[in-house]
Formats: C-alpha cells, sequence, structure tokens
C-alpha cells in the first residue's frame, strides 16, 4: 500500500487537520453551470468537493464529466462519486483511468442506490461489483499498477479512494461488518451516510472500534422544508429528527425572502451547534457538509468546531 | 421449480387477434404445479378461447409429461398433429422453456412454421411452498453458497451484492427496494454469527464469475435418463411413502398444539 499524497484532501487528512468538504449535485442538463457556481461559493470553505454520481438513482450529467469540468473551470479539488448500479466492472474500470486521465485525485466508491428508487425504474441493474470489490479494483490499479485480471495499467492512474458507511444502518453490526470489509481492502477514508443522532453516532464509533481510516462524518442541514422532508422520507438508511422537521416546515410560512432566510439559517445552526460541539468529543476526522446550494451555512457551522 | 402465473386475458387475446383455429396446450411439470398448465388451466383457456368465437384444440400433458422436454412434448404434438397443422397459432402454458421447445420441434422436426405464444410469464427458481414461494436460485453456473452460509446474495439481495448490505437496510431488516422482503445480508451475518464464522463476514469475496454464465448455456448428459428409468424413479416406494406421509402428517403447528394437550 502506497503512502503517497495525490489529493489536498488526502494531505489535510495525513497534517491531521480537521476537515471539511462539500457537495455538489449535477442536474439533468446538458451543463454543469449551477454546481460551477456553488463550487465557486465554497472555495476556501472546504477542501474538496462530492460530485454526486445519479443520487438516489435520478439520472443526471455524468458525475465524471462534471467533476472534470467543476474542477478545471473553478480550482476546486473534486471528490468524483462512483457508483456501480450502473456500470460493469469493466465500464468502472475504464471510468477510474479516465478520472485518472481528467486529472482526478478522490473518488468515492459506492454501491449506489437501486435503479427501482430513482427516475428510471425500468433500467436494469448491474451491481456487477460492490463498493468494497470497487475499492479493491481501484487499489489494485493504483497500487501494483494492475486491473482485476492481473493485467497491465500503463501510467497507473493517482489517485485516492474512499469509501461510505451508514450509521443508521438498521442493523448495525452488519454494517459494521462491511466496513471492516472496506477498510481491509484499503479504503483511504471513510464518509457517513447523513447522521442526525449523536447516539446514533457514538454507537457507530463503539462498534467500529479503533481504525487508523480517517472518518468525516455527514451532516445535511437543509436549505428548505422540502429538502429535509425529502430526505426523511425517501433517503435510505437517514432519519430526520422530528423536531427539526417541524422548525423547517414552520419556516414555509414566513413570507418575507430574507426574513426566511434567517430563519432557516438559525434553525440549522440551533440544531446542528448540539451535535458538532458533540461530534468533536468522537474520532471522526472531519465533517462532510451535505448542504447542496446553500453555502452561506457553512462558516457558521464551522466556527462551532473551531 | 420455474414459479409462473398467467398473462392477462388482453395480452393473451392480443396474440390472436385476426386467428381462428388455436391449440391451447399445457404442460405437466412446474405448470401443473402452479395451476397454469395443468388439465384444469388448459381446460379454463380453451372454454374462455371458445367464448370469443375461437376453435380450440386441447393438448393436456399428464404430470411428470413436461412441454420443456422435447422427447415428451413431441408425442403429444404428434398425437394432435393435424390440428396443429391447421392452427393458426399455438398457445402453451408453461414457461418460456417450453414454449421454445414447442417452436423448435413444431419448427425444425414437424416442418410446420407456426406462431407460438406463451400464455404465462415465468417469474425464476423458487424453493419453500407448499402456499409461498421465493427466488433462491438464478442458476449463475458457479455457486456461491459455501462463502455465504447458505444464502444467496446474487439472488436474495435485491442488488446482489456480494460483500455485505447495503446502506439502506430497512427497520426490521427489511430490504431498502422492497420493505416486504428480508435483507439477505443480515440473513447471513446471523447465519455466520450461529455458526462462528463471522470472521469471515469480514473479509472480501471476489467478485462473481460472470463468465461461467455465457448465455445460452448449453448442456449435455452423457447418459440421458429413459422412460424406463423415469418411470422407476417416479413410482419407488419411498415416493409413495413420501406423499402418504404429506397427506396423511399433521401440519407442524397442529403437532404442536397436539402435544400440548
Amino acid at each position: 500500500m502506497t503512502d503517497e499524497v495525490y489529493s489536498d484532501l488526502m494531505r489535510e487528512f495525513k497534517e491531521g487537520k480537521y476537515v471539511f468538504t462539500g457537495e455538489l449535485e449535477p442536474e439533468k442538463a446538458g451543463n454543469v453551470n449551477e454546481p460551477i457556481e456553488m463550487a465557486k461559493e465554497l472555495l476556501g470553505l472546504v477542501v474538496a468537493c462530492n460530485v454526486t454520481d445519479n443520487p438516489q438513482s435520478f439520472a443526471y450529467v455524468s458525475s465524471l464529466a462534471a467533476s472534470y469540468k467543476i474542477q478545471k473551470e473553478t480550482g476546486m479539488e473534486c471528490v468524483y462519486q462512483l457508483r456501480c448500479s450502473d456500470r460493469n466492472r469493466m465500464a468502472l474500470l475504464s471510468d477510474v483511468l479516465g478520472a485518472g486521465t481528467l486529472g482526478l485525485k478522490n473518488i468515492l466508491a459506492l454501491a449506489g442506490d437501486h435503479v427501482s428508487l430513482g427516475d428510471t425504474p425500468d433500467a436494469k441493474p448491474v451491481f456487477d461489483l460492490d463498493s468494497t470489490t470497487l475499492i479493491h479494483m481501484i487499489r489494485k490499479m493504483v497500487d501494483e499498477g494492475k486491473d482485476l485480471g492481473g493485467n497491465d495499467i500503463e501510467d497507473p492512474p493517482k489517485l485516492h479512494v474512499g469509501g461510505a458507511a451508514a450509521p443508521g444502518a438498521a442493523h448495525l453490526k452488519a454494517e459494521v461488518g462491511k466496513v471492516k470489509k472496506k477498510i481491509n481492502v484499503g479504503v483511504e477514508y471513510l464518509q457517513t451516510q447523513v447522521v442526525y443522532y449523536t447516539d446514533v453516532l457514538d454507537k457507530f464509533f463503539n462498534e467500529l472500534g479503533e481504525t487508523d481510516v480517517p472518518i468525516l462524518v455527514g451532516i445535511f442541514p437543509a436549505r428548505t422544508f422540502g429538502q429535509a422532508d425529502f430526505f426523511d422520507k425517501y433517503v435510505a438508511g437517514v432519519d430526520v429528527p422530528p423536531d427539526y422537521l417541524e422548525s423547517m416546515r414552520a419556516t414555509k410560512q414566513i413570507k418575507d425572502k430574507e426574513k426566511k432566510k434567517e430563519e432557516v439559517d438559525r434553525v440549522n445552526i440551533e440544531f446542528f451547534t448540539g451535535f458538532l460541539e458533540h461530534l468533536k468529543g468522537t474520532p471522526a476526522a472531519g465533517c462532510h457538509m451535505m448542504a447542496v446550494g446553500y453555502p452561506r451555512i457553512i462558516p457558521p457551522l464551522k466556527k462551532i468546531m473551531e | 421449480m420455474i414459479a409462473q402465473e398467467q398473462k392477462p386475458m388482453e395480452e393473451i387475446l392480443g396474440y390472436l387477434e385476426g386467428k381462428q383455429k388455436v391449440v391451447v396446450m399445457g404442460c405437466g411439470g412446474c405448470a401443473t404445479f402452479y395451476g397454469t398448465g395443468d388439465k384444469k388451466a388448459v381446460n379454463e383457456m380453451a372454454e374462455k378461447l371458445t367464448k370469443e368465437g375461437k376453435e380450440v384444440t386441447k393438448i393436456v400433458m399428464p404430470l411428470g409429461m413436461q412441454a420443456c422436454e422435447t422427447e415428451k412434448c413431441s408425442i403429444f404434438l404428434q398425437k394432435k398433429r393435424s390440428a396443429v397443422e391447421n392452427c393458426d397459432a399455438i398457445m402453451v402454458m408453461s414457461c418460456g422453456d417450453g414454449v421454445q421447445v414447442v417452436t423448435e420441434y413444431t419448427d425444425e422436426e414437424m416442418g410446420l412454421a407456426k406462431e407460438v405464444y406463451p400464455v404465462n410469464d415465468p417469474l425464476g427458481l423458487v424453493g419453500g411452498g407448499p402456499k409461498k414461494f421465493k427466488e433462491t436460485c438464478q442458476s449463475c453456473g458457479m455457486c456461491e453458497l459455501g462463502k455465504t452460509a447458505g444464502v444467496c446474495p446474487l439472488t436474495a439481495c435485491g442488488k446482489g451484492l456480494m460483500n455485505g448490505p447495503c446502506g439502506g437496510v430497512r427497520e426490521g431488516d427489511k430490504c431498502e427496494i422492497d420493505p416486504d422482503k428480508d435483507c439477505a445480508w443480515v440473513k447471513i451475518y446471523k447465519r455466520m454469527e450461529k455458526l462462528g464464522k463471522l470472521d469471515a463476514f469480514e473479509q472480501m469475496n471476489d467478485p462473481h464469475e460472470w463468465s461461467k454464465m455465457k448465455r445460452p448455456r448449453l448442456f449435455e448428459l452423457e447418459k440421458p435418463m429413459g422412460m424406463m428409468d423415469m418411470m422407476g424413479a417416479m413410482m419407488n416406494l419411498n415416493t409413495i411413502s413420501g406423499y402418504m406421509s404429506m397427506m396423511f402428517a399433521k401440519p407442524p403447528a397442529e403437532e404442536e398444539e397436539a402435544k400440548k394437550e
């Protein structure tokens, strides 16, 4: 296993800095103008941004194309999300080589939601590899310069691979068993699914035990009630606390746009202050702020962590 | 067995639009067990099509006479050769294997280019019963059950993952895709826990070798089972005692009650 550092994200982990990352979501469009604008706003606030790959199985702009364009045009380091739902092992390998060719430095390897949950439910789900075998494949490509079949790769890609963990999974022991598999095959960092409850997080860290692999804890400060409600209803493995959801619902009644924004920010800061204060006492190496389209919330939340 | 259910009548009638003479052929294999190709099902289908003004010839295949086996299927098709020759369509009440054996045999052996249509939708290789069944095997050509505590994740996991549950396991250890289904990987975890093999749970399983499933797969038996061997296998004492036990044994729940009394 190599100790090389290829990305700013990995450099911050190695230097022991408290790491903040953000998230950008390409949409069903022939451009990535909006995520590019968002990336510009996030520059300096986070070290890198995830670029989502067909989240919740809604088919959007390729995350490879989006990651490349966003990184090139804004200078924001991208974490290219790559899921197994839509590609067999050949396509995954090609895309990883493509990511290396395009200068991307981080991949988040995901199994991905089932296609039946999204907007193209009649598609054939692939899942030729799973998240563990994808991580294994990427490490083999980067470290050994070989593909899964042992064939040589000329000028292997130089990038890091992260994996996901779901602290809120209904069966935590099985989830942690899977996370340990990812650690065993060389995952370089972990990023958790969104967590709202501190006890869920504590149970996860306790079950996992000590590990050298840095862990980013996912939080989701919602910009609107609709976003929070969508997460609660449709995102697998995430429960949004009812009191937070109610406070967000109440902001819908405010007609004045500026006042509404202020109130949404107040609700988020109030809720996440307790959570982030608690986070300081956990083994987390940082925080993944999944605040899509909501960059203004990041500075006050980061301040809590200072 | 291959589970199956009958297609909606509109679809079946759609195939028969403008056609008059129809052969309805059953199957004495899986379709008989699922009531989609037995004598009763053939009679009911014939009745419905007659009401629609079709001239129907029935081919009933008794239990043990499967439409998917050319040797057996051919006997019944040859018996009704003139109806088959003169029909506008053959409706086969079996899985897709049976439909295709009928297509191939009528075309290549009988020299009749006939329109052959499926009456049923096949739903997979299933186990369980007598009432509830579930798909447990997809005949992938490379059985992984030895690595996964006897539960096939390729089939029982909605995503076919080989290395643990996805992040979407629901309350009650249910599947992200369908809350009525159990998470296969939680089941595997619990089995490994009982067997004292949890260390294996944390080790990576290699990606499945799909090269073992190059379609269409061809298969050849060195010594095919003859009709007499088959009859011998079916008519032995153990078969008879097995069926007798099924007929007269009390269901487990009743047995428990009887013990309590």
